[in-house]
């Protein structure tokens, strides 16, 4: 989320596309109801009418997989009829840039495609620069290459009878959300974008992102109070995973993991953070170099030292990609020997499951480190299944609960609270903190018992989190903040400040790259500082201006920022465009600004020394045109891999860029409808969490497949009948629920029926049944590696497998 | 021979029809048992929609009434006096002792927490009209008992306890005449909580009225049907031209009975009163066949003097008059629009069948052994007369 | 029964199902609170998600779940069931053992060691809400007692705390309040209709919807006071009582009366007979 979860009460429209907040994030609603009554307008874009959708004020049906066709028209309409925020996209986006003669589109496919890599030359689309390497821009947006020019030009395919030719959506619906969305864009008004898996589990998911957020340029709705893009995040520590560097391709805080060719400390510094031309731009990335040697000492402390790159050559460098599935691939192709599973179920969780379940039989060794036996820690003994062909020897380890143990969560609104331990882990249950300390010391004493091929980044690790039974959570938090290595001198504009050695840092301002900093995560710098643990922090009070920022409440990545790019919410002068819901002001007697931590302490951009809002990009401006999107600067709308027609916007059928995966089809004889997942209130994901609570099994039991009146009359299915569903994956059984809720697409004149089912079904725990997952591809998104769990093609019987 | 074996002979020596009620009243008994091993729901068809049903409705709500005769003779006799029904006193008396021990047995077995009953004492509510009614019934079946004793006594010839029961006599019919009105016609206000429940046919104010009305009619005819019955079965003497005297005073109550009711239904009901046919034709069947035609009978010289036809007219008004009205009113009336159906269980149906029987058993057996058809007053000396093998010499009391 | 008490302070719940999105937190968080068993369910028992059907032995309150098109537009309502607890409570009235009490607080309870099982409470309610434990052999009532070993203590009921939006709980006057203020200020969103405001006299849940409550399963329910119903005949009580007996006594002392002086004259007649035959 760029804002939070209560500055949703401060939006004047939410549009939530591809994400059903009261059924998945339940507490969303409490701000969403409350911004509702101040007279805000709920629109839910949703294939399916929802829980949420039975809330909205507006409900639009889509077709799956046509999230860019949906909002590609918002952003022609917004631009058609002139209803977008002129100021701010002139100031604070790159629309005035001028784009080299590299970017072309034609039919479908941008310039630069390499057919054999299957991929575009993405350094081929830049702007022009004058000699110095600054670029060429024109403030009045007419020249016909500036970035304005080019978008009108994309998206003028993009008018509302084109759309709802895609979408399926009802015309007359289509136009309301249009008329009501965009009319956010005038000033004064705001509207904020939700969503989730809807928008980004698609081969075409990364742009549909890009969609959104381009919405919300135009409109002038980013970095302002009840604006924003807001992802409602998942796994309730998901957003604190990712900022440590969960994802295959990052390290902690987003620093890039280095690739193959990145061979000294000094070349990936200069390759991952450049410096910028424009005189404006605080270019923030600039210092990433800090961030990386001062998480290199937090990593391997004293042995990281300035002669040997601080240890930069222990990091693995990886070339290609290794995501979830490309893992998956490897274990099912027998490469892969062991497999930990800490707090994850790929048995039910990840897509084209029987493949997934047969290649865990290929592994030398299985741990699981889980609160529940899981479908992936049985699989050995799972229906269909021989426990004597499988060598795989299997390790449980009982894992303690949230509650059960200390540590900070992080939410989708960057918030970090602190935790307490409720009640003591059941049995021998060990927090995953203990698990992998233990992991660690010994691992480490074998290395050094038997040494290796390079035992050097696993024995020289630093590992300072005391001596007791279980490692100290607070030394962890600590190191993740930063602390000073010796004593040091900075001068900080006007002032120096001291510090001694052991100091913690204040914020990652001070972090430096000469080894005298030290930070796990320098994004949470700030997080537990001299002042204490800035996480527990329970204080009530808002804002005077009473935007529910709390910000003596926990504590939120950035430096405590509530409300990312909050520099675009002021005017160049510094005041707010929207005077009901200052974010931040410039105050230009005292020079300085009041409201949230701003994006840069830096003056207002009028002001001589003052700064573009758009701290985190090189151009200081918010990019309308993407200079490094794999699959392409504009989002287009391609069909999802699985589709039931071709792509009326261009000859391209699917995402170029796309890994399509094994065993897909769009045989519309086997397969006439369309397949969706995805989860409800009452079941928690993989469903090890639910599916053994009675009173959560006791409101939903059984897997089950929604569909519509007409397709149940057409196949003679009644409420409540067994029906199976076939994909070229496999197939599942479950109850038919027959509803209203359920409608047919219409479709380039067709009517195509949709098949909806919840995925949190397995074999494992008290309630069980087929698991959506045996139907889902491994298709996949070029810049997420996300599979494309919404959108897939599939038949359905009436009866059981038997029939 | 041993008492055992006495017994046996004794049974063996029965009308078939009384070996049939003691298979009945048996069979009963086991269902009743059942009930209590296995529970309510286990054992009968009572749920959530259907709290109260065949036993509450017909071993309850109805036998009530039907039990009505021992205060209305008692009333009538002792109070106005009019000496020439008495014969028809002891077995009405009887009737009623049985009907209200029955009735106490058939809350019991209702009762989900049956050993908990004495908490109505220990804790009473004046607002409810459960309460008033459990008051009532104990304490007007301790009254029909002691009402009961005094042909006991005789047959054994217990003449001091009988003397003193016979001062007593006028006060306990009074107070039990006082008391039975007041269950009688709380009864019906049970039915006063069911507003939206109980379909406006039979919801009114004066419910509770109606049915100590009808308790009262009924209570006559029951005993009309009884001497014509113990005549033809028990061989005891024609009552017909006695009974006369009480068809002559059963058209007034049919008559001010059908008054209010049609009152209440044009002045007192909610509307809309005839929007469910089967509702509409039960009530029907009811108001014509249970009270207009009666009424009409009961007005004819010929009919009211005729034994089989005033048996007639009073069958009416019992089965339909009385029965159908109260499980109209507990049961079928509070039946909602396209909710489920309820019939009572096997076990349910066998208990009740099984009181039933008991009931008539009881009677005939008492009638065999008790001097519950002598006819003499008060002052009668019985103690020699009585006619079964009775007790050894007595001072007689000299006359009054 | 008197409806004059100032009920204005009366711990209420304020339902607005134009908020409710049917999460069942607070179908669950009773369970958990009450420690209720879980039912045996199967797919599901009813319209949406609905499931257990109603409430029972096990259930408490349940979410009424109704999935329907009306006028081209999908309706999926979501009604939670529970007690209403009266102002002046049907059940109260009619249980023989006063098992049932009206807290001053609100909530009305019930203490499983009075009751004798007779189900008048069930046939009493005009919302049909006591269950029945039907599978024991010596079954109690059930109903939600409005958690009030947890208003006692100055908490929210368990439900009203668990739900993220859709209840409000505090006096019952400040939640009449804030119906009306929420009827006024966005009058096209709700039904103008406060659903406990005078049903049954008036209750301590109250209920604001945007579909018409017949709709998603509200029953129409009376006004008046159902205790008072049957008040107006109980009342009567002791006088019918006195004067039945007191007519009664008075009309056979009349009877016997004459019946004595009717004797008398007889004997004399008697005596006078037998006085003339010993002239003679
Ligand atoms: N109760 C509960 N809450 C959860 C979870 C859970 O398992 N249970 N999981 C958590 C996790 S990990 C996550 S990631 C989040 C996910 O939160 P959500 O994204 O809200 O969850 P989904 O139900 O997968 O998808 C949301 C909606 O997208 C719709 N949809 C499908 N295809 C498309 C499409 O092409 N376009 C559009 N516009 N909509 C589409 C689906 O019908 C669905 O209603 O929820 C989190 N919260
Ligand atoms: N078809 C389809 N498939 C999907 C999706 C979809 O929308 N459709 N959604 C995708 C998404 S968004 C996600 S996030 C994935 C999730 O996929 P998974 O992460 O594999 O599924 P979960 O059930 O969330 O697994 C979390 C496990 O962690 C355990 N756990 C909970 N707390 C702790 C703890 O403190 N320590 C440890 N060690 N374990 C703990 C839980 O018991 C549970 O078994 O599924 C993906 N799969
Ligand atoms: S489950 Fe937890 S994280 Fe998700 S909405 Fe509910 S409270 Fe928030
Ligand atoms: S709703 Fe029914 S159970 Fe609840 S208080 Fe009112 S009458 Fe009693
Ligand atoms: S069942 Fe229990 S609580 Fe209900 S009325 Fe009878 S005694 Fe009272
Ligand atoms: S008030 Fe308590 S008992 Fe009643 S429904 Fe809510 S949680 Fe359950
Ligand atoms: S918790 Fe609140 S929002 Fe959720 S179902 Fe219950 S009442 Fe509705
Ligand atoms: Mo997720």
């Amino acid at each position: 989320m760029t804002n939070h979860w209560i500055d949703l009460k401060n939006s004047d429209c939410i549009m939530a596309i591809g994400c059903n907040p009261a059924e998945n994030h339940p507490i969303s609603f409490k701000w969403i109801e409350a911004a509702v009554d101040r007279g805000a307008k709920l629109i839910s874009v949703d294939p399916r009418y929802t829980r949420t959708a039975s809330k909205a004020n507006i409900y639009a049906s889509i077709r799956p997989g046509t999230d860019i066709a949906f909002l590609g028209g918002l952003i022609n309409y917004a631009l058609t009829k002139d209803l977008i925020h002129k100021e701010y996209v002139r100031d604070y986006t790159n629309a005035s840039f001028i784009v080299n003669e590299g970017f072309n589109f034609k039919e479908g496919m941008f310039d630069h495609w390499d057919d054999r890599e299957k991929a575009y030359d993405v350094k081929a689309w830049t702007y022009s620069a004058d000699d110095s390497g600054k670029a060429l821009r024109d403030g009045t947006l007419k020249h016909p290459r500036c970035v304005f020019q080019l978008l009108k030009k994309h998206y003028s395919r993009y008018d509302v009878d084109t759309v709802v030719k895609v979408t399926g959506t009802n015309k007359f619906d289509y136009l309301r959300v249009a008329e009501t969305f965009c009319g956010t864009g005038q000033p004064g008004k705001v509207g904020t974008i939700l969503y989730a898996m809807g928008i980004t589990q698609s081969t075409h998911g990364v742009q549909n992102v890009r969609a959104v957020a381009m919405l919300q340029m135009l409109l002038g709705n980013m970095g302002i109070a009840g604006g924003g893009v807001n992802a409602l995040r998942g796994e309730s520590n998901v957003q604190g995973s990712t900022d440590y560097g969960l994802l295959f391709h990052t390290l902690p805080g987003y620093l890039p993991s280095p690739e193959y060719k990145d061979e000294t400390l000094e070349t990936a510094i200069a390759r991952y953070f450049p410096k910028t031309k424009e005189s404006k731009s605080t270019n923030w990335w600039q210092n990433g170099g800090k961030y990386m040697v001062s998480l290199l000492k937090a990593w391997w402390g004293e042995n990281a030292t300035a002669e040997n790159d601080f240890c930069y050559n222990y990091l693995p460098r990886r070339n290609g990609n290794h995501s979830y599935l490309q893992i998956i691939k490897k274990m099912i192709e027998g490469k892969l020997e062991g497999l930990v599973c800490m707090g994850m179920n790929p048995a039910v969780g990840g897509p084209d499951s029987l493949r997934a379940r047969e290649g865990l039989g290929n592994l030398k060794w299985l741990v699981t480190a889980d609160l529940w036996e899981t479908e992936t820690s049985i699989f050995w003994k799972r229906p269909g299944a021989n426990p004597k062909d499988i060598r795989t020897e299997v390790f449980m380890l009982p894992a303690a609960a949230s509650m059960e143990k200390e540590g900070s969560i992080s939410n989708s609104g960057r918030w970090t609270q602190w935790r307490y331990t409720a009640v003591e882990p059941l049995g021998n249950a060990k927090s995953d903190l203990w698990i992998l300390d233990q992991f660690h010391h010994h691992i480490k004493n074998l290395y050094k018992k038997e040494s290796g091929i390079f035992p050097d980044p696993i024995v020289k690790l630093a590992w300072n989190y005391g001596t007791g039974h279980e490692p100290d959570v607070h030394k962890v938090a600590k190191e993740i903040n930063g602390y000073f290595t010796r004593d040091t001198e900075i001068v900080d504009k006007d002032k120096t400040l001291e510090f001694k050695k052991g100091d913690q840092v204040p914020s990652f301002v001070q972090l430096q790259d000469d080894g005298s900093t030290v930070s796990g995560c320098w994004i949470y710098s700030g997080s537990y500082t001299s002042k204490g643990n800035m996480m527990a922090r329970r204080d009530p009070n808002d804002l005077p201006n009473g935007l529910g920022m709390y910000p003596g409440w926990a504590w939120s990545w950035p430096v405590n920022r509530r409300i990312l790019y909050n520099r675009a919410s002021v005017d160049k002068t510094g005041k707010p465009f929207d005077p009901k819901r200052p974010v931040i002001a410039w105050n230009a007697s005292e020079k300085k600004w009041e409201g949230d931590v701003p994006d840069g302490g830096a003056p207002p951009v009028e002001d001589e020394k003052g700064v573009y809002p758009f701290i985190m990009v090189p151009e200081g401006v918010g990019r309308l045109f993407a200079l490094t999107m794999k699959d392409g600067p504009f989002p287009e709308h391609y069909e999802p891999i699985e589709s039931p027609m071709k792509n009326p916007l261009s000859k391209v059928q699917s995402n170029p860029c796309a890994e399509v995966g094994t065993n897909v089809t769009c045989d519309l004889n086997r397969f006439p409808c369309i397949g969706t997942t995805y989860r409800m209130t009452e079941h928690w994901q993989a469903g090890a969490m639910t599916r053994s609570l009675p009173w959560l099994v006791e409101l939903v039991p059984d897997m089950f497949v929604e569909i519509s009146q007409a397709l149940a009359n057409e196949k003679d299915i009644r409420n409540g009948d067994r029906v199976t569903v076939v994909t070229e994956r496999g197939s599942i059984e479950g109850f038919a629920l027959v509803t209203f809720r359920m409608q047919p697409f219409v479709v380039n004149g067709v009517s195509i029926e949709q098949v909806g089912m919840p995925w949190h079904f397995g074999y494992a725990g008290l309630a069980t049944g087929d698991s959506a997952n045996v139907l889902t591809s491994g298709a996949q998104s070029p810049s997420s590696s996300i599979p494309e769990f919404k959108a897939f093609l599939c038949n359905i019987f009436k009866g059981g497998k038997g029939a | 021979m041993t008492a055992m074996q006495k017994v046996v002979s004794e049974i063996r020596s029965f009308h078939l029809f009384l070996r049939i009620l003691i298979v009945l009243v048996t069979a009963g008994l086991f269902a009743a048992i059942a009930r209590f091993a296995f529970g309510l729901g286990a054992t009968t068809n009572l749920n959530d929609v259907y709290p109260w049903g065949l036993w509450i409705s017909f071993d309850v709500v109805t036998s009530v009434p039907l039990a009505a005769g021992a205060f209305v003779l008692g009333a009538i006799v002792h109070c106005f006096n009019i000496k020439k029904l008495e014969p028809l006193v002891r077995p009405a008396i009887v009737t009623g002792f049985l009907g209200y021990s029955l009735v106490c047995l058939g809350l019991l077995l209702d009762l989900g927490q049956p050993h908990r009953g004495w908490h109505v004492f220990a804790y009473p509510n004046l607002h409810s009209p459960m309460f008033e009614v459990a008051l009532c019934v104990m304490s007007y079946t301790t009254v029909a008992l002691l009402e009961f004793l005094a042909p006991v006594f005789e047959k054994f010839g217990f003449h001091l306890p009988l003397r003193f029961l016979r001062t007593l006599e006028l006060p306990l019919i009074v107070l039990g005449a006082a008391i039975a009105t007041l269950h009688q016609s709380t009864i019906g206000t049970f039915f006063l909580i069911a507003v939206d429940k109980l379909h406006n046919l039979w919801y009114n104010p004066i419910l509770p009225l109606l049915f100590w009305i009808s308790a009262v009619f009924t209570g006559m005819c029951i005993i009309i049907i009884e001497a014509v019955m113990v005549h033809r079965y028990l061989d005891q003497p024609d009552e017909t031209d006695l009974l006369a005297t009480l068809t002559r005073i059963i058209p007034w109550f049919l008559g001010i009975y059908l008054v209010l009711k049609i009152f209440a239904l044009f002045y007192l009901s909610e509307r809309p009163l005839f929007d469910r046919p089967v509702l509409t034709t039960l009530f029907a069947i009811e108001m014509i066949a249970g009270i207009i035609i009666p009424f009409i009978m009961f007005l004819h010289k010929r009919i009211r003097t005729d034994g089989v036809l005033q048996l007639r007219a009073a069958g009416l008004v019992v089965m339909f008059g009385l029965v159908l009205n109260r499980f109209n009113v507990s049961m079928f009336g509070m039946i909602q629009e396209n909710q489920q159906i309820y019939y009572p269980s096997v076990i349910e149906s066998i208990v009740t069948i099984g009181i039933i029987a008991a009931h008539i058993l009881f009677f005939a057996v008492i009638a065999r052994y008790f001097p519950i058809f002598e006819h003499h007053s008060e002052d009668a000396n019985n103690a020699i007369e009585d006619g079964f093998h009775s007790t050894h010499e007595q001072v007689v009391p000299e006359k009054i | 029964m008197s409806t004059e008490r100032d009920l204005s302070n009366q711990r209420t719940f304020l339902i607005d199902l134009t908020k409710c999105t049917g999460c069942r937190a607070c179908q669950v968080a009773c369970k958990q609170w009450n420690q209720m068993e879980a039912e045996k369910t199967s797919f599901f028992e009813g319209e949406g998600y609905q499931n257990p059907a109603t409430l029972s032995e096990y259930t408490l309150t349940t979410i009424q779940f109704k999935d329907y098109f009306h006028e081209g537009k999908n309706e999926f309502s979501f009604y939670k069931a529970m007690c209403m607890h009266c102002n002046d409570p049907a059940c109260v009235s009619v249980c023989p053992v006063s098992a049932f009490i009206k807290t001053p607080e609100g909530p009305v309870i019930y203490d499983t060691k009075r009751c004798i099982g007779c189900r008048f409470c069930m046939i009493a309610c005009p919302f049909g809400i006591p269950r029945y434990q039907w599978s024991k052999a010596l079954p109690l009532v059930v109903k939600c007692n409005g958690c009030y070993s947890r208003v006692k203590e100055g908490l929210k009921p368990a439900c009203a705390k668990a739900c993220p939006t859709a209840i409000e709980y505090g006096g019952r006057q400040e939640m009449i309040d804030e119906a009306k203020r929420r009827l006024a200020v966005n009058p096209g969103r709700y039904m103008n209709r406060i659903y406990g405001l005078e049903e049954a006299g008036g209750t301590s849940v109250l209920y604001l919807s945007a579909v018409p409550f017949d709709d998603i399963g509200f029953r129409n329910v009376t006004r008046r006071p159902l205790p008072s119903r049957t008040w107006a005949a109980l009342r009567f009580v002791p006088t019918a009582f006195i004067t039945m007996g007191g007519s009664l006594a008075f009309i056979s002392w009349l009877t016997h009366r004459k019946e004595k002086i009717r004797r008398e004259k007889e004997m004399k007649e008697v005596e006078r007979a037998s006085q003339k035959g010993d002239r003679s």
